[in-house]
Formats: C-alpha cells, sequence, structure tokens
C-alpha cells in the first residue's frame, strides 16, 4: 500500500506536468495514462491542430522516455517504421539500424495517410512487442506506448484503418477544442516561451515497468467482471451494431479499468471505472449496421446506450 | 400566523371555510338541548352566530372585545334578570351572584354554581371557540382535527346518550369534507409551488367540489349497509367493568338480571356465573319485580311507586288472594359473591325472611313487589337469607269461574297499551281466544300459541326492532324467533288488547338442580345462575289474585302453579310442545344452540368463551397489526441493526445498506439501473445536504467489489447508518 502511495504520488506529478502544457485536458491525460498504465495503446482521432502531438510530447518528456515521431505519409515503407540492415563495408557484414518504432513512447502521426503495408507494420510491433526485419525478430524497448492520431476530416488519399487493427488500440481517444477560458489561458502561457521547455521528467522507465506490474495486481470482483461481461454481449445482440465487440474487448476493458482504478489510487476496480471508459473502449470495436448509420447514429451513442441498458451490480454473493 | 399568507386569497373563501366552521360548531351545540337541561339553546346559537360574526369581519381586537363582552351580559341580563341592563339592581344582582360564584368555585363545590353563572362560563367558551376556529379554519387552514372531533362527539352521543345523530352526521360529512376540500386548494396555493396562480374572485371551482361532497353523500346513504356488527357498546362496556350481567336491551348482551327493560330485542350470549344456591324442597319461580307499562319498545313502570318498610321483615305483598290453598314451606338462599341484586329474591307466596344481618332494611314497592335491600339507606347484596312462604295452589275452577275485575284502576293501569300498537296485534289475540268463553282458557289458549304455530326459541339472531316498529308486533308476525322476553311481552300484549288484565314479570326460574336431599329437610340444591334470569307473565283473575303464566317455548313453570291436580282435562287439553325432561326444561338455551351447532353441543360456556375472546383478540390481533405496520421502519431497523451489530459481518451490512436504499426509493429516490452507488449516493447527499450517503456508500463498495469480506461492520458505520435514516425519515 505504502508502494501505491508513492506510485500514485508520481502519477498525479506525470498529470500535473501534462496540465502545465495542456490546459483543460486533464481527462485525456488520465485516459492516456490508463492506456499506457494497461500496456496497451491509444488513437487519438481529430482535427489538426488541437494539441495532440503536444500531448504525447509532453507525456514522453515526463516520463523520461526515449520519444520517437512517425509522420505517416503514402510513402512511407514499413522499413521506414521498423528500421533497415545497413551494409557495413568496414564490419564487412549487415547491421541493423533500428527505425523509430524502437523508441518507447512513438507518435504515429496521420496514421491513415500511410499505405496498409506500412500501418501493418507498425500495428504488428504493437501486438508482439517485437518487429521482424529480414527474417530475424527482434524484441521492442519496455515499455513501449504508441500513439497513433487520425484526421477524420480527409478521405482523399487515406488509407482507412480496418476494424481488426483497430481493436489492437486499447482506447480511442479525441481531444476536442478546448473552452474559451482555457483557449485564451493557453495564449497566455505560450506568448513567450512554450511551457514544454521548462519540462522535467518525473517518472522514470523502470518506475512504470514496475506500475505496470503493479496495475496487474489490481483487484477486481467477480460481480465487475460480469458487468464487462455483460456491457460486451450487449453489443452483440444490440439492434443497430452489425458486429459487437470481441472478446479482445472485454480483457481491454478490464485492463483499462484496472488502470484506472490505479490512477484513482485504489487497489480494486469499481464499476463506476468500468462505466466510465466503457465508451473509449468499446467505441471503435463495433460496427453499426448500414441502418444506423443511415439514422445518423454514431457508435458512441449506441455504446452510451448499451450503458444505460446494463445493470450496475450492487450486490456481493457471501 | 402571518397576515402575507392570507393576502393573495380572496375574503370570499375564507369565510367560506369560517361558515363551515361555524357550521360544525353548531353541531357540536345541537346536542346540549337533548342531553342536558338546557332550555334557552336558541339564544346560544345566536350567540355563537353573533361571535363568529365579528370574528370573520377582523375588527380591532379591542372593538371585537367589547362587542362580545357586550353579548354575553345582554343575555345574562335578558335571560336571568328583570332589571333593564343598565339599572343599578341588575349590577348588583351580578356582582352578588359572582361572588357566591367565585366562592363555590375555590370551594369546589361545582353543583353549587347558579345557573348564570354556568350560563356566563359556557358563552365564554362560545367566545373562545369563535377564536380558536377561526386559527383553525382561516389562519392555519387545518380543518381535519376539529372535523374529526366532530365526528367523535356526534357519534359518541348518538352512542352513549338518547341523541339521535342520523341526520347530523350526514350534515357534519358534507360540511367537513366541503371545507377540507377547500381548505386543501387553499394550502395549495399558499405553498411556493403555486404562489403565482392567481385564485379567481368568483368560487365556481367550489361547485365540482359541491357535486362530488354531495354525491357522494347521497351514494353514500342510499347503498344498503349492514346491520351493526359489534355490539352495543354501553351494556358491553358495563359489562365489561361490572362483570355482572345487566340489562335485558340492546343489540347483544350478556343475559342476566337487569334493571332496564326499556329496549328489549337483540341476540344475547349465556352467562353461566351463578347468582345464588336454592336450598328447598320443590322447584319454585323467583319474582323479583314486575312492569306495568309497555312502550312499544320494552317495558317501564308507569309510576316509581312508593316504598314500604317491612316490619319485623314480614312481607306485606300479596299475588293471591287467602282463598288460593296453599302449603307451608321454607327455603334458603345463598348468593354467589359476584352477584349484584340489592333486591329480595322470593318465591311466590312469601311471609317472612331472616336474614344474617338485623340492620338491614326490607322497602316494598306496593305497586311491582319489588323489596329493596337496604342498610342505612344504601342498597345491599344480602348474602343469604331464608324465606318462610305458601306455596300456593291456584284453583283452576275459580279462574275459570271467576267473573271481571272490580277494581277499575287496576283494570285500566294493567290493560295499558301504546296507542301505535298495530291492529293485527289485537286481531291475532282475538283469533287464538274465538272459541273460548272464559277468561282462564282465553289465556291458556295464548299460552299455548306459542308452543306451536311456527314459533321458535333462539338466543341468537334476535333482531331489535326498528324505530317504526313494534316489539311484539316484530316477533308474533315477522321473526317468530326469540327468547322469554318476546313470548312474555307479547302474550302480556296479547291479553291486554282482550281488556285482561296482565302484568310482565322478571325474576329466575329455579335452576339447575345440583345436589338432592342435603339436610334432615330433605332440601335439594338448586344453582341459580345468569342464564336463569327469566320473564313470564301474570294474569289477575277476580277472588283470586295474580296467577302466573308462562308462554316460553321449551319453559315449564314449577309444579306449584297453575296444575290442579283436579283437572285432568286441563292437561290433556294443552296442545303444548311434547313435555320436556327434566334437564331441558332447566337449559331450554341449550337445546338451540344444539340446534343451530350440531357439532358443539357438549359445552356451551366454552363456546362462548371463545366467542367473546375471539372478538378481543381479534382486536388485538388488528391493532398489533397496526403498531407493526406503523411501526415498521422502526422495527426493521431494530433488527438490522442488531443483526449487524451481533454479527459484525459483510452479509448483515449489505441488508443494512440495501435497506437504506429501499427508504429512499420511498421517498423518491429511484435509483436507476445503470447507476452506480457512487453517483447514486451524490445524487442523494446532494438532496440531504450531507455525506453520510457518501461515506456509507464508500464502505459498502469496498465490501462488494473489493477482495475478501472483512468484519467491517464497527459502531461508526452502524451510527452513520442509523443517522442516515433518520434524515431519510425525517
Amino acid at each position: 500500500m505504502q508502494e501505491t502511495m508513492v506510485y500514485n504520488e508520481k502519477i498525479s506529478k506525470v498529470i500535473d506536468n501534462v496540465n502545465k502544457v495542456m490546459i483543460g485536458k486533464e481527462d485525456v491525460a488520465i485516459l492516456s495514462l490508463v492506456a499506457l498504465l494497461a500496456e496497451g495503446h491509444v488513437l487519438l482521432e481529430d482535427v489538426p491542430g488541437v494539441g495532440k502531438t503536444m500531448l504525447v510530447r509532453t507525456l514522453a518528456k515526463s516520463l523520461d522516455c526515449d520519444f520517437k515521431r512517425i509522420q505517416f505519409t503514402p510513402d512511407l515503407l514499413p522499413s521506414d517504421v521498423t528500421g533497415i540492415s545497413i551494409y557495413n563495408p568496414k564490419e564487412m557484414e549487415f547491421v541493423f539500424r533500428g527505425g523509430p518504432i524502437f523508441g518507447n513512447v512513438v507518435l504515429a502521426d496521420e496514421i491513415n495517410r500511410t499505405s496498409p503495408k506500412t500501418q501493418s507494420a507498425l500495428l504488428e510491433g504493437m501486438e508482439e512487442k517485437s518487429v521482424t526485419v529480414d527474417g530475424e525478430t527482434i524484441p521492442l524497448q519496455k515499455p513501449f506506448f504508441v500513439m497513433a492520431t487520425q484526421n477524420p476530416i480527409e478521405y482523399e488519399g487515406t488509407y482507412p484503418l480496418p476494424e481488426a487493427q483497430l481493436d489492437r488500440f486499447i482506447l480511442k481517444l479525441t481531444m476536442g477544442y478546448p473552452s474559451l477560458e482555457d483557449e485564451l489561458e493557453m495564449l497566455e502561457r505560450t506568448s513567450k516561451e512554450h511551457p514544454i521547455e521548462s519540462l522535467s521528467p518525473v517518472m522514470s522507465k523502470e518506475e512504470l515497468v514496475i506500475i505496470q506490474k503493479e496495475v496487474r495486481n489490481v483487484y477486481i470482483e467477480k460481480n465487475v467482471q460480469q458487468y464487462i461481461i455483460n456491457l460486451v454481449r450487449e453489443t452483440r445482440n444490440h439492434e443497430s451494431i452489425f458486429l459487437g465487440v470481441s472478446p479482445r474487448g472485454s480483457i481491454a476493458l478490464m485492463k483499462a479499468a484496472k488502470a484506472y482504478a490505479f490512477i484513482k489510487g485504489r487497489d480494486f476496480v469499481l464499476p463506476d471505472d468500468v462505466k466510465y471508459l466503457a465508451p473509449f473502449v468499446l467505441t471503435h470495436r463495433i460496427i453499426l449496421t448500414a441502418e444506423a448509420k443511415y439514422d445518423g447514429k454514431s457508435a458512441r451513442q449506441i455504446v452510451e446506450q448499451v450503458v444505460k441498458q446494463t445493470f450496475v451490480p450492487i450486490r456481493k454473493e457471501f | 400566523m402571518s397576515k402575507k399568507n392570507q393576502t393573495n386569497i380572496p375574503f370570499i373563501y375564507t369565510s367560506i371555510l369560517y361558515i363551515a366552521g361555524l357550521l360544525l360548531f353548531l353541531e357540536w351545540l345541537y346536542p346540549v338541548d337533548e342531553v342536558t337541561d338546557t332550555v334557552f339553546l336558541g339564544i346560544f346559537v345566536i350567540y355563537t352566530i353573533f361571535c363568529f360574526f365579528i370574528s370573520i369581519l377582523q375588527v380591532k381586537w379591542w372593538l371585537s372585545l367589547l362587542l362580545k363582552g357586550f353579548g354575553v351580559f345582554f343575555i345574562l341580563n335578558g335571560v336571568y334578570s328583570d332589571h333593564s341592563f343598565w339599572s343599578k339592581h341588575w349590577f348588583t344582582e351580578l356582582f352578588a351572584d359572582f361572588g357566591f360564584n367565585i366562592q363555590a368555585l375555590f370551594a369546589r363545590q361545582w353543583f353549587d354554581l347558579s345557573n348564570m353563572f354556568r350560563t356566563l362560563l359556557f358563552l365564554i367558551i362560545i367566545w373562545l371557540m369563535s377564536y380558536l376556529i377561526y386559527y383553525w379554519f382561516v389562519q392555519i387552514k387545518r380543518v381535519m382535527i376539529f372535523s374529526v372531533l366532530t365526528f367523535v362527539y356526534i357519534t359518541l352521543l348518538d352512542t352513549f346518550t338518547v341523541y339521535n345523530a342520523d341526520w347530523p352526521i350526514i350534515r357534519t360529512f358534507v360540511i367537513a369534507f366541503l371545507a377540507l376540500g377547500i381548505a386543501n386548494v387553499l394550502k395549495e396555493i399558499q405553498s411556493e409551488s403555486l404562489q403565482s396562480y392567481r385564485l379567481s374572485a368568483r368560487p365556481l371551482w367550489i361547485l365540482p367540489l359541491v357535486a362530488i361532497v354531495l354525491f357522494s353523500s347521497v351514494v353514500g346513504y342510499a347503498a344498503p349497509k349492514l346491520d351493526p356488527q359489534w355490539p352495543d357498546p354501553v351494556p358491553f362496556l358495563e359489562n365489561a367493568v361490572n362483570g355482572d350481567g345487566i340489562g335485558v336491551g340492546g343489540v347483544i348482551q350478556k343475559v342476566g338480571y337487569g334493571e332496564n327493560d326499556s329496549t328489549l330485542g337483540g341476540s344475547f350470549v349465556q352467562d353461566y356465573t351463578p347468582v345464588f344456591k336454592a336450598f328447598m324442597q320443590e322447584e319454585n319461580y323467583f319474582r323479583v319485580e314486575s312492569k306495568d307499562y309497555y312502550t312499544g319498545k320494552g317495558w317501564v313502570n308507569s309510576d316509581e311507586g312508593d316504598y314500604v318498610e317491612q316490619v319485623d321483615w314480614d312481607i306485606t305483598f300479596e299475588t293471591f288472594s287467602s282463598t288460593v290453598e296453599s302449603n307451608p314451606s321454607e327455603l334458603v338462599l345463598t348468593f354467589d359473591e359476584r352477584a349484584n341484586i340489592p333486591k329480595l329474591i322470593y318465591p311466590y307466596g312469601a311471609r317472612h325472611v331472616v336474614a344474617q344481618s338485623e340492620d338491614v332494611a326490607l322497602l316494598l314497592n306496593e305497586e311491582t313487589g319489588e323489596i329493596r335491600t337496604e342498610v342505612d339507606d344504601d342498597a345491599v347484596n344480602l348474602r343469604g337469607y331464608s324465606i318462610k312462604y305458601n306455596s300456593p295452589s291456584y284453583p283452576i275452577d275459580l279462574m275459570r269461574n271467576s267473573g271481571a275485575p272490580e277494581d277499575e284502576e287496576l283494570v285500566r293501569k294493567n290493560t295499558r297499551l301504546p296507542n301505535n300498537l298495530p291492529d293485527r296485534v289485537g286481531e291475532l289475540a282475538k283469533e287464538i281466544t274465538a272459541n273460548h268463553e272464559s277468561q282462564y282458557d282465553k289465556v291458556r289458549a295464548i299460552e299455548r300459541y306459542f308452543s306451536g304455530n311456527g314459533f321458535v326459541y333462539q338466543i341468537e339472531d334476535v333482531p331489535v326492532p326498528t324505530e317504526e316498529q313494534d316489539y311484539v308486533d316484530q316477533f308474533l308476525f315477522d321473526t317468530k324467533a326469540g327468547y322469554c322476553d318476546n313470548f312474555s311481552t307479547s302474550m302480556v300484549v296479547m291479553l291486554r288488547s282482550l281488556d285482561i288484565p296482565a302484568r310482565w314479570v322478571k325474576g329466575f326460574t329455579s335452576g339447575e338442580k345440583i345436589e338432592e336431599d342435603v339436610n334432615e329437610l330433605g332440601d335439594d340444591v338448586y344453582e341459580v345462575t345468569n342464564a336463569n334470569a327469566h320473564s313470564w307473565v301474570e294474569v289477575y283473575f277476580e277472588g283470586v289474585g295474580w296467577v302466573p303464566f308462562e308462554p316460553t317455548q321449551g319453559f315449564d313453570a314449577p309444579n306449584n302453579y297453575a296444575v290442579d291436580t283436579s283437572t285432568e282435562d286441563d292437561l290433556l287439553e294443552a296442545p303444548e310442545a311434547p313435555e320436556m325432561p327434566e334437564q331441558d326444561l332447566e337449559k331450554p338455551e341449550q337445546d338451540v344452540q344444539d340446534a343451530f351447532n350440531p357439532s358443539t353441543g357438549e359445552n356451551d360456556s366454552k363456546f362462548e368463551i371463545t366467542k367473546t375472546h375471539g372478538i378481543i383478540l381479534a382486536v388485538i390481533f388488528l391493532v398489533l397489526i397496526g403498531v407493526v405496520v406503523w411501526k415498521r421502519h422502526q422495527l426493521r431497523i431494530y433488527f438490522l441493526e442488531r443483526k449487524m451489530q451481533k454479527r459484525k459481518d459483510a452479509a448483515a451490512y449489505q441488508d443494512a445498506y440495501h435497506y437504506v436504499l429501499r427508504l429512499l426509493r420511498h421517498k423518491g429516490f429511484q435509483k436507476d439501473p445503470d447507476q452506480t452507488l457512487r453517483e447514486y449516493a451524490m445524487r442523494v447527499d446532494n438532496f440531504y445536504s450531507t455525506d453520510e450517503m457518501g461515506r456509507l456508500t464508500t464502505r459498502y463498495e469496498r465490501l462488494i467489489y473489493q477482495n475478501g469480506s472483512p468484519n467491517i461492520v464497527d459502531d461508526e458505520l452502524s451510527n452513520l447508518w442509523k443517522n442516515l435514516i433518520k434524515k431519510i425519515l425525517g
């Protein structure tokens, strides 16, 4: 418990750091941390300029991690992501030079702008925590955290991620525009020097790995697990949903809930955690029916409906 | 109360409410006339209206005081004084009277208060009531209390006094419900939610209310109603208090000897409480008194009669003349401790009494034959005495040949009948006796009439005549079912309709023989219980005197009555019900009951005990249920708390926590199924401005979502829980 307290302090320091740079985006920061602590990855979907990149950079800087950025373009090749073996004439052999995927925190900017071949190189790394280059499997660094961004507005020349691959992201977040006060405050703060320049790391890589281990130990009661299952099953039976959430989604929801509980200083999961996270975890894992799309319903609305239909457990069998 | 409450309510509504209050209060005044000896009720009513009128005008307090006070003295002057209002004499008179009464008040001589002073006090009460009702009805608009009190008052008076509240209760209903409706609307308007609502100055909206109240009143009035399901509370309560049998009147009574016979009818239950034991050689009917005036509902005495002290305990009362043959005999009565009849119980032909205490005075009422037993002018119950008597054998020849009675006063008194007695009673009597010449034969014919012709003896389901019905007429033509009072009264009335002098006699039968041959005189012991209280008939024969007859089915008069061995034919002639064996004669009631309850014939007293006790048990049971329903929260809380403190485990706390959820649901805080406990707790805490639900919920969350289930219930938690419940229950 004592250790948890210490780590909690660290986590709140990270959040404080984000708050210094990103104004009014504490919830997004916490959710990103959830993904980080649950050893998952985040898909940020929003219009350009709302601070997606800034958020990732702030996180990386706070964590004292190796930050890498990949700008996805249509001509980007898989080897640009994973790295390539180069012939060293002096040594007379091929030497592997790792690509940007060998960082701790990787920002995959505009992931939908590149070809599926390149996308899958990244996604394989996210899933397997290793990459295969020239027939050789090379493990990635620990911790490994990808934040991918995509722009939902442009369709020309984009390659939307296939559903199977969206599943790899534990959370899908949106940033949204700042409020009037927040935007004013932002102008104020950035007028002289950008606050990110003055940030210093508050958590080491090693600490992060330990916390990730701690999160796995957070307790989840049977009735809350049942609640997760009920939510997921509800998506499979919903009339507006063509394809429901896979079992991988259930696991993701549980992992995220554990991380969220940990961030909130608890060593057990509440239904509140699950309920809060469900839209972020489930929305990108369902495919709506044509009718629902035609009616102008969004996946988010449907998931909220599912949450509303599902009973929260308030009893335990003794 | 503050005036601003009334600002948005037009005067007309407050006046309507207040007038309703006035009408309800008048309902309190009307019965005063009937249940007390008040003469000037009209004046009180006028003064009430006067006071209410001044109150509603809301004049300055000193003007109101002056006017109302002036009214009081004006009335006192008008009613009690010959002097004019302003004369000096009147004031001296007034002061003298007050002085006297105030002294009497301090000396607590309540009965010495003068009428004038009492009137003054009563007027002051009316005065105060006008204020009080103004406060209740107009200012705080709480009509319920006074309405309920009015109902209680009227129903109590209706039950316990002569006051007949048939109409007043309907009036009260209509007025009270109108007032309740209006007051409720006004209260709603005054509450914050309708502050902006402007009430129309025209009271048209009251019309639907009036229509509904009138409609429900008419429906209620016209709807068929069950007969009273409960015993008349007066005899019921008296029974409960005294433990003795009392009057034969009302709906269901315990049988026994009673004083009041003015309202006969109704069922009763048998009461086998012993009254006395008689040591005697032959069976006797024990006479106590007779009654001579039939009202159509029951029996009263036309005059109180004079009481004559019986010198040396020699009884001067004679029912038969000296020509009647009689055997000197003696019997001894010993009374049960519970017996409460401060009168001599004596056989026919009683001559002399020997009692243990010499202080006892015997006072004979020569009209009725009632002999009071007193010591120093106080009625006493004698514990025992012996009576010397001449057991008569009535000469049937003489009776058959007796002529018209000469004593006109006696005939007048004992042939009186109520004017509204239905003619068919007399016609029936004529029909029965058409073939008989002599008075004796006529009497016997009527006596025999009851042993057949569809009459049955029963003590249950015996109705009380309605207001329009005659007791005898009802029995003879409608019900044909009843007990001794029905039979004896009917016989007397029929005889009287034939101008044969007859009277109604009360007393006891000889009871049940419990021992034989107990002493050297050869006395048998008879036990007489309340169930043996009886009534029968005495008929006057010129030259013979009063002769007892027994019309009641299943009863047979003892040997010494009207049976002359010389007239065998008389016995043969009587087509009575088959002679009953000795045992049946003593307990005819039992036979009847057996007929109705063939399965439970073995023990009557047990049956009755279960019945009365059953009612009491049912009442207790209902009260208990009421208390449980009323106190269910407290009970539930008590048990849950005990369980928590005793077991200190998670399951107990889970129950306790869910009880809070249930209470909240009753208070309108429905927890949505998708709502988490935290979200719900926040909502509740916001409403009650507390953090207790949040704290309770945090503990509960740890219980049901955290690993393991430690014994987490401590005093702090149970206190928290109790506090929150107190808040919820308000």
